[in-house]
C-alpha cells in the first residue's frame, strides 16, 4: 500500500479509527445483551432490569444446556447440514457459473440459460407445492431434504458468473493456446483467481445453512431431527396467551425462561463467529493475481 | 470457432445445477395456478376452481389497499437504497482503514447483528427506544421530551430502514470486500506515483474497480422492491402505526390467521415475483441499450 | 435461433415429465396409513356392520393403528428414562384397554409451529387419522371435504361422562362443531375459569397508600392514579405504572375468534360501562348487533382515554416489548387476567419482591353494582377424524378413556403425551375445587374423598394444599403462603386467589356467534384492523372520540351490514 504522511491525512485516519469503532460499539451491543441476560437471574431478566450488566450474575442456563442432549444433538445435525449443504453449493456453483461465464459466441445458449436461472431465482409456486414434490421425492425427515432445499443459490452463481468475466482475459488466451480444456481452465485457472468471491459465497452458504429454520420445521418430523435454529426457535417464542389452553399457560413459566433462550442463542452463534475471522483473511487481504500482476 | 468443441463440455457443467432447479424450482412452480384458483386442498391443485384474477382484485378493493401497498414500496425502495449504500460506505470506509488488527476487529463485530432473528433484536429494540431507554435518556440530556417513538406512525418506517440496515450492512459489506481485493494495487501506485490523493485515488481507482460489483447488486436488489420485512414489521408494529407500517405481508398474515388463505397467499408471491422480475429485466435492457454493458 | 429452440422444447419435455410424475405418485399417498386392511377385513368391529350397541369402551380384537400428529413442548423432560412420545404410560395404557398402537408421524412445539403444521397437512391434504385443530383450520377443513362425519359415531360411542360435558355448555360446544347439521369434530371443552378476566391489583400498595380495593371505575381511575404518583413501592422515583397494559402485538379486549385468556387487556374496564367490543349482542330489537360500534363503547373509549391522559394507564401500552415486565419488576400495581396468573408471571414477580402481595377481584363493577364480564366459548381446540379413515370411532374411545382414567396417571408426565388430547374440563372445575380444598383446609374432607370424575387434579390437589397454604387459612394475603414449592404455590395460588372472585356473583355475557361467517372471511381481517387502529389512537389521544362515529360508519359500509346480515341468519339457523 503507498503511505501518505500529511497532516489531513493523519487526521482522517484519526477521524476514520473513531467513526469505525464507535460503529462497532453499536453493533456488538446487541450480543452483549444476549451475553448479560443469559448469565442472568432468570427474574431479573423476565422483569427486564436486565441492561449491559449481568443482574444476579450464575452460570445456570449454561449448566443446563450442557444437560440438554437435545441441544447437542441438533447442534450436530446442522454441522452435517453445514457441511454438505455448502460442498454442495460450492461444486454445483462453481460448474454453473463457469460456462454462464462464456460469452455468446462461445456459449450460444449462454443467455437463454442465464434468464432462467434469473427466472428461477425470482418465481416460485409457493410453499405447498414444494412441500408436496420434496414429499414425493421421499425426502422428508432425511437431512439430504435440508441439503438440497436450499441447495443452490442462484444469486451466488450470478456472483460468480460476474467475477469470472472480469477476469483478464489473457489469461485464458494463454491456457488455450497451451492446449488446456474447459475442466483444467476451471479448476485450475478460474477457481484459484476467484478466492475472495468464492469465500464469500461459501460463507453466504455456511450462514445460510446454519441459520435456516423454516425447512427443519416443515420437513423434519421431530424435534430429535431438528437442525440447531429450528431448535432455538421453537423456545423463543412470543407469548400469546389467547391462543392457549391449560397445559400451556402451565408451561408458560418455563417458556419465558428468557435467561436460558438467551444462553442458547449465544451459544448457536459461536460456530460462525469461528468460522468467520477464519474466512475473512480473503477480503481483507487482497488476493494478488497471480501471473498478471506480477 | 475454436471453443465449438468447448459447448459439450458447458452443458455437462450446467447439468448438476439444472438438474437441480428443475426438481426443487421448476415444478413445484406448478403451484402458481394456485394463484388463479380458490384452491381446495381435498380437491387438489388440478381440481380446484377456477377463479381468475379475483384473488388479486380482492387486494385492490380493499378500503386501504392504496396504504399498504404505498407502505411496502416505500419501506422497501428506502432499504434497498440503504443497504446498497451504507455498506458500500463502510467498505470504503474499512479499506481505508491502515490498522489491520482494528479492521479484523471491528469488521467481524459489525457483522454479528446479522446473526440475531428479529424476535430477539425487536426485543432490544423496543427497549431501547422505550419512554424510559436509553435513547429518550440522550434525548432528554439536551432537553427534549421524551418520544413514544413506536407509537409515532410518521417515525416509524424509519425506524424500521434504520435499524434494518443497521442489523445487514456488516454481513452486506462482505461482497464489496471480497470485489475490493480484485483490484489490481499496481493501480495504485500508479495513481500515488502521479500525485493523486486519497481522495483522488478512491474516486478514481477504488470506485470504478467495484462498479460492476455495484451495479449488480443494484440491479438484483430491485428484486426486493416488495419485500419490506415481514418479520421485522410484525414484531416491532401495533394498531397505531398502521397507517405508516401496514405492509402487504402483515395484512396477509392477518387476513390468514382468520382463514387460512392459500390462494392469497400464492397470488401475493406471484404479484411480487412479477414485479421483480419487470424490474429487472427493464433495467437490464436500460444498461445493455445506453451503456452497452451487460449486467449478467 | 434453431438451437434455442430446441433447448427450450427439451426442458419443456423434462418439465413436463416431471410434473406428470409428481401428480401420479400424489394420489395413492392420499391413502396414508399402514395396517389399516388388516382392521377393515376383521370385520367385527365395523361400528356400521354391527348393529347391537356400541361399547364406548369396547377394546379392538385386531390392534388399530393410529397416525397422529402430536404438539409437545421443546423444553419438555417429563417422561421418565426409556420412555418416547410412542411408548409411555398413556399410549401403553390405551394398547392394553383398546388395542390401540399409536403411531405419531409428525411432533412439532405447541403454538405457532403446530399450527404451520396443521396447515401444510391440511393445504397438501396429508392429514393424520386424527388431528387436533382450531376453528379457522376445521373450517377449512369442512370446506376441502377432508373430514369425516361425527355425527352418528358421537351418538354412539360417547360415553356418558363426555357426552354430559358437552351438554353442561348449553350448546355451545356442538355448536361449534357443527356444520349444515352434522357434528364435523369432537370439541373440547374448558373450564369457565380461563374466560373471566379480573381485576388483579397490589394489595400491599393499597395499604401503604391508605387506599380501599376500587369497585367502580371512578375508584379504580383514582388508585390508578396514586399508584403512578404516590410512589408506592418507596424508591423516591415516580417510575411506577397503575393499569398495566397490552404488549406490541397484544389485545386491549377478547374478541369472539380469540374469546378466553387474554392478560393484560382491558376488558374489565369495558365490561364495567356494559361494553363489549368484539363481541356480538342481541341488540335492543332483539337482532344481533356489534358490540364494538355501540354507544357504550364510546363512553368506555372515553373514559380510557381520560385515564390514559392522566396517567393512570401505562404509558406505554401497546408498544410495550413484553406486558409482564412492569408486573414481575414491581412497577405496576393493577392488571387484569384470568385467574391462573398464579402459574405466570406471578412466579417471577414475588421472587423479585416476596412481599408483592397481588390479590385478584371480580371488580370494577358496572352501573348497576354488578360485575358483567364476557365470556368464552368453551371449545377453542377440535379432534378431527381424517377423511376415509376406517375407525373414526377411535377418536371418541380415545377420549372416553381420557375422561376415565386421566386422575390415574402419574401427574409428572405431562398429558400432552396422551395422543390427540384435548381438554375436557368440568365447566366449574376451579370453583369446585376451590370450595372442595377450603374443606380439605378445614378438615372436614381427605384426598381420598376427592377422586372425582372429571376434576383430574382434586385428589393431588388436596394432598398438597397444606404445604402451600399457611395459617390462618381464610386470608390469602402472600405472606400466608409457602413459596418453597413454587409449582404447588402456583397452582394453589391461582385456585386460592384467582378461583376467589369466581365466586362471587356475575353477570354473564355471551357472544351470539364464536365463528366466522362468509362474508367474514374476505373483510374480517379489514374491519378488525379498522377497529383496533381506531379505538387504540383514541384511547392514546392520537384521535378525538369523535373518531368513534367514523368508524361505526365506516364500519358498516366496509362489510359490517353484510356480515351482521349473516350473524342474524346463523343465529336463526
Amino acid at each position: 500500500m503507498v503511505r501518505e504522511q500529511s497532516f489531513g491525512s493523519r487526521l482522517f485516519d484519526i477521524l476514520l479509527l473513531v467513526v469505525l469503532i464507535v460503529i462497532a460499539l453499536v453493533c456488538i451491543m446487541p450480543i452483549w445483551y444476549t451475553l448479560a441476560v443469559s448469565l442472568s437471574d432468570k427474574s431479573a431478566a423476565a422483569a427486564g432490569i436486565v441492561r449491559l450488566w449481568p443482574v444476579g450474575f450464575n452460570f445456570n442456563s449454561y449448566q443446563t444446556i450442557m444437560t440438554d442432549s437435545k441441544f447437542f444433538n441438533s447442534f450436530g445435525i446442522s454441522l452435517q447440514r453445514v457441511l454438505l449443504g455448502s460442498v454442495f453449493n460450492f461444486i454445483v456453483t462453481v460448474l454453473m457459473a463457469y460456462p454462464l461465464s462464456k460469452s455468446v459466441k462461445d456459449f450460444r445458449l449462454r443467455n437463454v440459460f442465464m434468464w432462467l436461472l434469473v427466472f428461477c431465482m425470482l418465481f416460485n409456486g409457493g410453499l405447498i407445492p414444494w412441500y408436496m414434490v420434496i414429499k414425493n421425492y421421499g425426502l422428508m425427515d432425511s437431512i439430504w431434504s435440508l441439503v438440497l432445499a436450499g441447495g443452490v443459490q442462484v444469486f451466488h452463481v450470478i456472483l460468480v458468473v460476474n467475477f469470472f468475466r472480469n477476469l483478464p482475459k489473457e489469461l485464458e488466451e494463454a491456457a488455450l493456446v497451451d492446449g488446456a480444456g474447459p475442466w483444467y481452465m476451471l479448476v485450475r485457472l478460474f477457481v484459484p483467481l476467484a478466492v475472495p468471491v468464492l469465500a464469500t459465497i461459501t460463507l453466504f452458504s455456511i450462514v445460510y445453512h446454519w441459520n435456516e429454520f423454516f425447512h427443519g420445521l416443515v420437513l423434519m418430523s421431530s424435534a430429535e431431527k431438528y437442525p440447531l435454529q429450528t431448535y432455538i426457535q421453537q423456545l423463543v417464542v412470543v407469548i400469546d396467551t389467547t391462543s392457549m389452553t391449560e397445559d400451556e399457560y402451565k408451561k408458560l413459566s418455563e417458556l419465558s425462561n428468557q435467561t436460558l433462550n438467551a444462553a442458547k442463542i449465544f451459544i448457536a452463534m459461536i460456530p460462525v463467529l469461528v468460522i468467520y475471522p477464519f474466512l475473512q483473511r480473503f477480503f481483507i487481504h487482497g488476493i494478488t493475481l497471480g501471473s498478471v500482476k506480477e | 470457432m475454436r471453443n465449438r468443441s468447448f459447448e459439450k463440455h458447458y452443458y455437462l457443467m450446467l447439468l448438476p445445477g439444472l438438474i437441480w432447479l428443475v426438481l426443487f424450482n421448476i415444478v413445484p412452480m406448478s403451484g402458481i395456478v394456485m394463484a388463479f384458483q380458490d384452491f381446495n386442498p381435498g380437491a387438489g391443485i388440478w381440481k380446484s376452481e377456477w377463479i381468475g384474477l379475483e384473488n388479486f382484485e380482492y387486494m385492490f378493493v380493499l378500503s386501504d389497499s392504496k396504504t399498504v401497498l404505498f407502505n411496502t414500496i416505500y419501506i422497501a425502495v428506502l432499504k434497498i437504497i440503504g443497504n446498497l449504500i451504507v455498506p458500500l460506505v463502510f467498505a470504503l470506509m474499512l479499506n481505508e482503514l491502515r490498522l489491520q488488527i482494528v479492521k479484523r476487529w471491528v469488521q467481524t463485530i459489525v457483522y454479528l447483528p446479522h446473526f440475531l432473528s428479529w424476535v430477539i433484536l425487536s426485543g432490544i429494540l423496543l427497549d431501547v427506544f422505550a419512554f424510559k431507554g436509553p435513547i429518550n435518556s440522550v434525548l432528554g440530556a439536551f432537553g427534549v421530551e421524551p418520544v413514544l417513538f413506536f407509537a409515532r406512525a410518521d417515525l416509524f418506517p424509519y425506524i424500521i430502514v434504520g435499524s434494518d440496515v443497521w442489523k445487514e450492512f456488516g454481513f452486506n459489506t462482505i461482497i464489496y470486500l471480497a470485489a475490493l481485493t480484485s483490484i489490481n494495487p499496481a493501480l495504485y501506485e500508479a495513481a500515488a506515483i502521479d500525485g493523486a490523493t486519497r481522495m483522488k485515488r478512491l474516486w478514481h481507482v477504488t470506485l470504478p474497480g467495484i462498479t460492476t460489483t455495484i451495479v449488480l447488486l443494484a440491479v438484483l436488489s430491485l428484486g426486493n422492491v416488495l419485500n419490506a420485512g415481514f418479520d421485522q414489521i410484525f414484531n416491532l408494529y401495533n394498531p397505531l402505526v398502521y397507517s405508516s407500517g401496514d405492509i402487504i405481508d402483515t395484512w396477509v398474515y392477518r387476513a390468514g390467521l382468520l382463514n387460512l388463505q392459500f390462494s392469497l397467499a400464492t397470488a401475493m408471491g406471484l404479484l411480487k415475483s412479477v414485479v421483480s422480475f419487470i424490474l429487472i429485466v427493464v433495467s437490464y435492457m436500460l444498461a445493455s441499450k445506453f451503456a452497452n454493458y451487460r449486467i449478467f | 435461433m434453431k438451437a434455442t429452440k430446441n433447448g427450450l422444447l427439451l426442458l419443456l419435455a423434462v418439465l413436463l415429465i416431471a410434473l406428470t410424475a409428481c401428480t401420479s405418485t400424489n394420489q395413492p399417498s392420499n391413502g396414508g396409513s399402514t395396517n389399516e386392511g388388516l382392521g377393515a377385513a376383521a370385520g367385527n368391529d365395523e361400528p356400521t356392520a354391527a348393529a347391537e350397541t356400541a361399547d364406548p369402551f369396547g377394546k379392538y380384537e385386531s390392534p388399530v393403528t393410529i397416525n397422529v400428529g402430536q404438539a409437545n413442548d421443546p423444553t419438555d423432560n417429563s417422561l421418565p428414562q426409556g420412555d418416547t412420545p410412542e411408548n409411555n404410560q398413556y399410549t401403553r395404557h390405551i394398547k392394553e384397554q383398546l388395542n390401540i398402537d399409536t403411531k405419531i408421524i409428525w411432533r412439532t412445539a405447541t403454538g405457532k409451529d403446530y399450527d404451520q403444521k396443521v396447515n401444510l397437512s391440511i393445504a397438501s391434504d396429508d392429514l393424520p387419522d386424527l388431528v387436533i385443530v382450531n376453528d379457522a383450520q376445521l373450517r377449512q377443513m369442512v370446506k376441502a371435504g377432508q373430514v369425516e362425519d361425527l355425527t352418528e359415531t358421537f351418538e354412539k360411542y360417547a360415553s356418558p361422562a363426555i357426552k354430559g360435558i358437552i351438554e353442561k355448555t348449553e350448546g355451545r360446544a356442538l355448536d361449534a362443531v357443527t356444520f349444515d347439521g352434522k357434528m364435523m369434530a369432537l370439541p373440547n371443552v374448558t373450564a369457565r375459569g380461563d374466560a373471566v378476566h379480573t381485576m388483579w391489583i397490589r394489595k400491599d400498595w393499597l395499604d401503604k397508600l391508605g387506599l380501599e380495593v376500587p369497585k367502580t371505575v371512578e375508584d379504580l381511575e383514582k388508585v390508578a392514579k396514586a399508584f403512578a404518583q404516590g410512589d408506592p413501592d418507596g424508591n423516591g422515583q415516580p417510575d411506577t405504572i397503575g393499569i398495566a397494559g397490552q404488549q406490541a402485538g397484544g389485545k386491549l379486549y377478547a374478541n369472539f375468534l380469540a374469546s378466553s385468556n387474554n392478560t393484560f387487556g382491558l376488558d374489565p374496564i369495558f365490561s364495567a360501562f356494559n361494553a363489549y367490543p368484539g363481541f356480538w349482542l342481541e341488540g335492543e330489537d332483539g337482532k344481533p348487533v356489534y358490540g364494538s360500534i355501540q354507544p357504550q363503547v364510546r363512553e368506555a373509549l372515553a373514559k380510557l382515554r381520560d385515564m390514559y391522559a392522566s396517567g393512570a394507564i401505562d404509558r406505554e401500552l401497546s408498544i410495550r416489548k413484553d406486558a409482564a415486565e412492569p408486573v414481575v419488576s414491581g412497577k405496576a400495581g393493577i392488571f387484569f387476567g384470568p385467574f391462573w396468573m398464579g402459574y405466570w408471571p406471578l412466579p417471577d414477580a414475588i421472587k423479585n419482591d416476596p412481599k408483592a402481595n397481588w390479590q385478584s377481584y371480580a371488580l370494577p363493577l358496572d352501573k348497576n353494582g354488578e360485575f358483567s364480564p364476557h365470556m368464552a366459548t368453551p371449545s377453542t381446540q377440535f379432534l378431527a377424524v381424517r377423511k376415509g379413515y376406517e375407525h373414526p370411532e377411535a377418536a371418541l374411545k380415545l377420549m372416553n378413556l381420557l375422561v376415565r382414567d386421566e386422575a390415574k396417571f402419574d401427574v409428572s408426565v405431562t398429558l400432552n403425551h396422551y395422543p390427540v388430547r384435548i381438554v375436557y374440563a368440568p365447566v366449574d372445575e376451579i370453583e369446585y375445587s376451590l370450595n372442595a380444598l377450603k374443606e380439605v383446609l378445614a378438615g372436614t374432607k381427605t384426598a381420598a374423598d376427592l377422586d372425582i370424575p372429571g376434576y383430574k387434579l382434586l385428589a393431588d390437589d388436596a394432598s398438597k394444599v397444606g404445604k402451600a397454604k399457611l395459617e390462618p387459612f381464610d386470608n390469602n394475603d402472600i405472606q400466608y403462603w409457602n413459596t418453597d414449592d413454587i409449582g404447588t404455590w402456583s397452582r394453589m395460588y391461582s385456585i386460592f386467589v384467582g378461583g376467589a372472585p369466581l365466586l362471587e356473583p356475575r353477570n354473564e355475557v355471551y357472544s351470539l356467534v364464536y365463528s366466522q361467517t362468509k362474508t367474514m372471511e374476505s373483510r374480517w381481517a379489514n374491519l378488525e384492523k379498522l377497529e383496533t387502529e381506531t379505538f387504540l389512537k383514541i384511547i392514546m389521544g392520537a384521535a378525538p372520540i369523535e373518531t368513534f362515529d367514523k368508524f361505526v360508519e365506516d364500519w358498516k359500509k366496509q362489510g359490517g351490514d353484510k356480515v351482521t346480515q349473516e350473524v342474524e341468519e346463523e343465529v336463526k339457523g
